[in-house]
């Protein structure tokens, strides 16, 4: 990671998506141990990964970790705050009208 | 693991497997496709390592043990309850909104499993790490039965956003417990407002998830105690220039849901309730909830509350309009006139109180 450059890593990653009534969920765990740091970009490489309604599917894929750089990562930390109403939930989108 | 099209080592192949799974789920062919798109954050993990609850496990341990207990396992199933929905009798305004408060809660239940989990997965202390899987199995559990109610509305959730590129940004963890503090006690008080309201209405019952908020509301509550404990583990986080930020959250959020509300107004005319008083409503228990930790809440009956959330609406439906019609100076007036509305209602004076000794609640309206 450079001050002002950023860096590309690979990872490989075991990626579920549970499409069951019981749970929806998706998540992402990076084989390696890596840690995703503020700014980080991660794009799990391949097809999109669909679960059929009713199942999990579980898939060993490879994972682009593009690592912000010092100065990004800086940004981001001062300035995510202000996006933390975004934790909030409140029934409806914020469209005006639909 | 599944046979999925990705699994395919030939495109061939791979059609045939989608082929198959078509088949088997004939009735999504006509489906609406969502894409949910959740956001992803981190935040500062050794500060949530270094929490310690040891001064309030009297508080702590009887809640883990409630949730870990998990009361709810198994409610959220559909049985006899669930009656029959006229889709395409129902008015199509009434089904927009409708279906937009069912993606909406849906999004957000999954970004609240994604965030707990994240949290879970990254903490090396136990008794925090347990607390965010426990959370995030309900939200995930939320998830799910939502989702099968747009199944039925015609609506499929596409999961497949982790494909895409997606940035991770930062929150700091006293920001999370507000924020998620408060949308938990607000959910809470909002779901069983409508709940209570509809068993004494049940002719305005247009849907039959209405019938699940009880409980579903319950583990909203009891999400709210844990950040509610989390944050009377650090008495500094209701002290001090912190007391400015409750008041900005409380003001914020209690703005955000009455300008959202007010959007909605098939839905709630639907529902037989008055957006007014429903706001006022919500905004009273949650503020009776929230002194369990909140050394001050707003004065929701000063009359420039009203006055300031009315102004506030205008402002934001007229800044709509001028973007939609791209008129700059008119979008300019909007949103200084939507910031001045909220200055306004963040200088009315609090009230305070103090907070007592004993934290934990139970739901009881």
């Amino acid at each position: 990671m450079g001050f002002f450059t950023r860096t590309k890593e690979h990872t490989p990653c075991t990626v579920e998506i549970s499409h069951k009534f019981e749970s929806l969920h998706a998540h992402v765990r990076f084989n390696n141990g890596a840690v995703i740091h503020p700014g980080d970009e991660v794009q799990v490489q391949g097809p999109e990964i669909m679960a059929p309604f009713g199942e999990i599917v579980t898939e060993e894929r490879d994972a682009i970790i593009l690592r912000a750089s010092t100065i990004e990562r800086l940004w981001t930390k001062a300035t995510g705050d202000l996006e933390v109403m975004e934790l909030c939930e409140f029934s409806f989108s914020e469209e005006v009208t639909l | 693991m599944n046979m999925h099209s990705a699994d395919a080592t030939t495109a061939e192949e791979a059609l045939a497997i989608q082929e198959t799974i078509d088949s088997d789920m004939a009735t999504e062919i006509a489906m609406q496709d969502t894409l949910l798109t959740p956001r992803f954050y981190t935040t500062d993990f050794d500060e949530l390592d270094a929490i310690d609850v040891s001064h309030i496990r009297d508080e702590w341990d009887p809640l883990i043990d409630r949730m870990v207990s998990d009361p709810n396992k198994g409610h959220f199933k559909k049985n006899a309850d669930w009656d029959e929905v006229d889709w395409d009798g129902m008015d199509p305004q009434l089904k927009k909104e409708f279906i937009d408060f069912l993606i909406s809660s849906c999004t957000a239940e999954f970004s609240g499993c994604v965030l707990y989990k994240e949290m879970k997965r990254r903490g090396s202390n136990e008794e925090i790490t347990q607390l965010f899987q426990l959370m995030a199995r309900d939200e995930a559990r939320h998830a799910g039965f939502i989702n099968d109610a747009l199944r039925e509305a015609g609506v499929a959730v596409n999961l497949g956003f982790l494909t895409q590129k997606k940035k991770y940004t930062y929150f700091r963890p006293k920001f999370i417990y507000y924020a998620t503090y408060l949308s938990e006690k607000i959910g809470y008080a909002r779901y069983i407002t409508i709940f209570r309201h509809l068993e004494q209405n049940p002719q305005y019952r247009f849907h039959p998830i209405f019938k699940w908020f009880e409980e579903w509301c319950n583990d909203e509550f009891a999400h709210g105690e844990a950040f509610a404990l989390l944050m009377k583990s650090d008495p500094k986080l209701t002290r001090g220039v912190n007391v400015l930020w409750i008041k900005f959250f409380l003001t914020a959020v209690y703005a955000t849901m009455y300008i959202r509300d007010h959007q909605r107004p098939a839905f709630h005319e639907a529902l037989g309730v008055d957006t007014d008083w429903y706001a006022h409503e919500v905004f009273t228990k949650t503020s009776k909830l929230s002194e369990q930790i909140f050394p001050i809440t707003l004065d929701i009956d000063n009359p420039r509350w009203e006055a300031g959330l009315k102004r506030l609406q205008k402002a934001n439906v007229d800044l709509a309009d001028a973007k939609k019609q791209g008129r700059k100076v008119a979008q300019l007036g909007a949103s200084i006139r939507a910031g001045l509305a909220f200055v306004s209602l963040f200088t009315i004076p609090s009230k305070k109180h103090a907070v007592p000794a004993k934290t934990r609640l139970e739901p009881a309206y």
